[in-house]
């Protein structure tokens, strides 16, 4: 005889196992990937009313198995493959497997080719900020805060193209330094795109940061306090919007972030208001810190140190992090003395960030989902890998 | 640019050709021929120069000189024309059309890119032409647990509706409404009161989830919104003494009512772009939560027929805000000047030249007075004005007021985000009703002061 | 009163964007410059000379069919096969050379630094679309051919805003 399942006895059982009472007044709605409101992934959320009762997201849908293909390729070859979570800030997500096989190989790097690095990687944060920007305006329905960061991105992608040969995955860093020297009259281009680039992000402010409209939506729409911040072990803008002043580039410097004076922007409140203001607020200061760098450059110098051919490591490992453009992305990397790694761990900012989601959206109204979902700067592919 | 075309063979050119030439001859037999036969045989044929106008003496006198000015003068002033072209559908139509196509240019050039530029060589002005065809072309999907009466109906109930709201409104001087109700304003109400309930059977009829959380938005949004919208109003009712919408514009033939009635413009504005579930308050539509809301179960043409229906009572709308607040067909006659000699003489006709060739005589015209002798009596000073000047100005300067309102109407749609449910009933029961007492209270005051009004100085 | 300020403000800065002119690339008529000719990779340096990734271009007179680009592609996206060619030359004894299937090509450029011999470069064209999978595949005598571009746009930055042109 087989028995009656009761929503008691099946509480103990995994998740999807489990059966629920049906509750009239509980409609559950299904976010799910085909939606314009959710990016790759998929939010089961059960609403009464107008408000939220439960949230359950489920990510996965875009999952590659990225840390096992990259057993299989030398430490070269990973390069195109790992820059793939995120492809509009490749050099970030590429920067600490970059800095941990040098840690590994042992290589030193030059002055010019850090600088450099510097650089590419401040205007990738920059061209990611302006694509999550785009994106939280078109969730909030705001269609001109989509198109403004969308189209003055071009201006970076440009010089971006300029630098490195591509518009998106650049494939640029390499153990050692980078691929290849930047065209000649590069820094006065530079100079006069990035000014002009930071007078138009200036003029965000009236028509989206002080629209009564929006902060009146905003103001108070998960709140996330400093103590809950640091337990549910967020980062990045999520964790300087809640008070906490942390930066990986001035906790833990890594290339020539200690020669550069790097400000970081903290907000109080911890709502989504400040978590979409820290974004443009870093974006200001990545202008600096371009400015700043293109000043400091050696004028000329060697940019690639040459490496042995199939370079490997000894019997070793390493973790090296840096600061993206979603929080603190880091790679593990071991080696037992052979060209392709043995096992390789992505640990990105998103999937950190993500932890916060469910506790959030408990008991938020439903027309502050999207709000709050955005604004935790995450970003479906790399949480996936 | 990338058209996929297939290789040129004379055989599916001539297939295609005389496959369009068998389904037009199919539809213009069994549908074009019987429709215009019925409305031949119930429309009203006037009486012409002591004549019974049938069909076969209109298509004589089509060809006849001296009979044409006053064939096309009583077609002009039937009920046809009023319900169809001019200050009826197809006038509504084309300016919704017009709407359309500025509201996306405008918001490309606020967004710094550009709106559609490939349909018609000049900036895209034919993209309107080609995304007709288009949802014309797509299959119409109904879902297969749907109310699929109340679901067909509903985008046609919309258009009617929306059409009903623009037979209120005058136009021009000398009548031109196509329906003169003494109680104008009160019918107004009436059909504004009967979105909510389409809106509301469109999206339960769906049997989605969806679709219902956006209809009940939609019908909380426009029901709490009817009342600002409605009060509002009543400021200006109360100083005119009348709700005879034609009246309403004559008494603003000194001053608009928006000198007096700031805030009662302000409240109306911003009740109307509810009603319209424009941006700011586009929440039954908003798409990033509940994927398109009450339309998200329509394709095809219903989701046409819906669009085209909101563009229609848009402009509703803002004829109404132009009648109410700021005058309606009200300004100074600018154009058309009058030439006498035409009306006398003859058209005089040159060759390139400069000699003249001959004159044609044009017996009927003038073509929009309503008194063929209405000019003689300009002439000597005794009218200042002929009523075809008057209907021609009138126009010209209710469609730039209407444009007026649109761009503003338009405007917000780029610069502010959507706005909450829970803001929305907020500012509608609380804030906008109280500043719309406000407004009445100031009509009443200046109503007893003396200074406006029926019994008032002005 | 705040609210009504700042809703006036924000009318404000949407009707002053009217007057700003528009920043697109108006694509088929206007294309965009790039600086250089391609990218190159010089195995003397070690290092690489910027300039866009594009289409490849292969020169059959210093290719020796050594395979060490098909190698290198290998663990990327095996893009890169080899196939015989009829021409023969005196330093390609094996006459083989690099055939590229841009329908698998991501356009990292290693296959160009993996080349020791100064022979496989790549250029800017970037206008590849073919109707059949097969179109995609490029033999050597395609890749021969040096691409026609016809590019003259690039941004311009003045008092009226930025925009192409």
């Amino acid at each position: 005889m087989t028995e009656q399942l009761t929503p008691e006895k099946t509480e103990n059982m995994p998740p999807g196992l489990q059966l629920e009472k049906v509750d009239d007044r509980i409609m559950t709605l299904n976010v799910g990937p085909q939606h314009p409101g959710s990016g790759h992934m998929r939010l089961i959320i059960k609403i009464d009313g107008d408000y939220i009762v439960d949230a359950d997201p489920d990510p996965g849908y875009v999952h590659r198995g990225e840390e096992k293909m990259a057993e299989v390729r030398n430490y070269i070859l990973n390069i195109p493959h790992l820059e793939r979570p995120v492809i509009h800030d490749s050099c970030n997500i590429l920067y600490p497997y970059v800095l941990g096989v040098e840690d590994l190989v042992g290589i030193e790097v030059p002055e010019r080719a850090k600088y450099i690095r510097v650089i590419a990687a401040e205007l990738n944060r920059c061209v990611y900020t302006q694509y999550w920007l785009a994106i939280y305006g078109i969730f909030l329905g705001h269609s001109t805060m989509f198109m403004w960061p969308a189209g003055d991105r071009e201006l970076l992608i440009d010089l971006l193209e300029k630098m490195t040969g591509a518009r998106v995955t650049h494939s640029y860093f390499v153990p050692g330094g980078v691929r290849n020297d930047v065209p000649p009259n590069f820094e006065e281009v530079c100079l006069r795109q990035v000014n002009y680039f930071e007078k138009r992000i200036k003029e965000y402010a009236d028509i989206f940061y002080d629209n009564p409209i929006l902060k009146a939506r905003t103001d108070d729409a998960g709140v996330l306090s400093a103590s809950d911040a640091i337990r549910l072990g967020t980062t990045g803008s999520v964790l300087r919007a809640s008070g906490i002043d942390f930066d990986v580039r001035i906790k833990e410097p890594y290339d020539v972030y200690d020669e550069l004076d790097v400000h970081t922007n903290v907000l109080k409140e911890g709502d989504s208001y400040a978590r979409s203001k820290v974004p443009w607020l870093d974006m200001l200061e990545s202008c600096n810190i371009i400015r700043q760098a293109l000043e400091k450059m050696p004028k000329s110098g060697s940019i690639r140190t040459k490496l042995k051919p199939n370079p490997k490591g000894g019997n070793d490992e390493v973790y090296r992090r840096v600061e993206s453009g979603r929080g603190s992305a880091g790679m593990h990397i071991i080696s037992k003395s052979q060209p392709q790694p043995y096992r390789l761990k992505i640990s990105p900012g998103s999937f950190r960030n993500l932890i916060a989601l469910p506790y959030l959206l408990k008991g938020e109204k439903l027309g502050n989902m999207p709000a709050v979902y955005w604004s935790l700067n995450y970003w479906p592919v790399e949480a996936d890998r | 640019m990338s058209v996929i075309a297939p290789k040129f063979r004379l055989a599916y050119f001539l297939k295609s050709i005389i496959d369009n030439i068998f389904w037009i001859i199919i539809l213009v037999t069994l549908i074009a021929i019987p429709a215009i036969q019925i409305v031949l045989f119930y429309m009203e044929l006037p009486v012409i120069e002591g004549e019974l106008l049938t069909a076969f003496l209109a298509f004589t006198w089509l060809f006849h000189p001296d009979m044409q000015i006053p064939l096309i003068k009583s077609l002009i002033h039937s009920d046809l024309f009023r319900i169809a072209a001019f200050p009826g559908f197809g006038f509504a139509a084309l300016i919704a059309a017009g709407t359309i196509f500025v509201e996306r240019k405008m918001l490309a050039k606020l967004q710094l890119r550009v709106g559609p530029f490939y349909c018609g060589k000049i900036e895209g002005l034919l993209q309107l032409a080609a995304d007709g065809l288009k949802l014309i072309s797509k299959e119409i999907i109904i879902p297969a647990k749907a109310d699929k009466p109340l679901f067909w109906v509903a985008p046609i109930l919309f258009v009617g509706t929306a059409a009903a709201f623009v037979s209120l409104i005058p136009v021009a001087p000398g009548g031109w409404v196509v329906a003169d109700l003494d109680v104008g304003l009160i019918a107004v109400f009436a059909v504004i009161g009967f979105f909510p309930i389409i809106t509301i059977l469109s999206a339960w009829s769906a049997n989605s989830k969806y679709p219902f959380i956006g209809g009940i938005r939609a019908l909380h949004q426009m029901v709490s919104f009817e009342i600002p919208l409605i009060l509002s109003l009543l400021g200006v009712v109360i100083l005119t003494g009348t709700l005879n919408l034609n009246e309403i514009v004559e008494s603003q033939a000194n001053f608009p009512w928006i000198i007096f009635m700031p805030i009662g413009a302000i409240v109306f504005f911003t009740a109307m772009l509810a009603e319209l579930e424009r941006i700011p308050f586009d929440l039954p539509e908003a798409e990033s939560e509940i994927v398109a809301g009450w339309l998200t179960e329509f394709s095809g043409m219903m989701y046409g027929l819906v669009q085209l229906g909101s563009y229609v009572k848009l402009f509703a709308f803002a004829a109404l805000f132009v009648t109410i607040f700021l005058g309606g067909w009200t300004g100074p006659v600018i154009w058309p000047p009058l030439d006498e000699q035409i009306i006398t003489e003859g058209l005089p006709i040159s060759d390139f030249k400069g000699d003249p060739l001959l004159t044609v005589s044009t017996p009927g015209l003038p073509l929009f007075d309503e008194d063929p002798n209405e000019w003689i009596l300009q002439k000597h000073g005794l009218l200042e004005y002929t009523s075809g000047q008057l209907f021609f100005s009138g126009v010209i300067w209710f469609v730039l007021k209407t444009i007026a309102v649109i761009f503003f109407i338009l405007l917000p749609r780029g610069v502010f985000p959507r706005i909450r449910i829970d803001m929305l009933l907020h500012i509608g029961w609380y804030k906008l009703i109280g500043l719309a007492f406000v407004n009445i209270f100031i009509a009443l005051g200046l109503l007893y002061a003396g200074v406006l009004g029926p019994e008032g100085i002005f | 009163m705040g609210t009504a300020t700042g809703i006036i403000k924000a009318l404000n800065s949407g009707a002053k964007h009217l007057a700003v002119k528009r920043f697109t690339l108006r694509y088929p008529e206007q294309k965009l410059k790039f600086v250089g000719d391609g990218y190159q990779f010089d195995p003397s340096t070690g290092v690489g000379i910027a300039g866009y990734k594009g289409r490849h271009m292969l020169f059959h007179d210093k290719c020796t069919g050594c395979q060490l680009c098909s190698i290198a592609c290998e663990g990327v996206a095996e893009a890169i096969g080899m196939v015989k060619v009829p021409d023969t030359w005196k330093i390609n004894k094996k006459a083989i050379m690099p055939q590229i299937d841009y329908g698998k090509c991501v356009f990292c450029g290693l296959c160009v630094d993996a080349c020791p011999f100064y022979a496989l470069y790549m250029s800017n064209d970037y206008e590849l679309s073919s109707f059949t999978k097969e179109g995609l595949i490029y033999t050597p005598a395609q890749l021969q051919v040096k691409p026609q571009v016809q590019q003259d746009s690039e941004l311009i930055i003045d008092k009226r805003g930025a925009r192409h042109g």
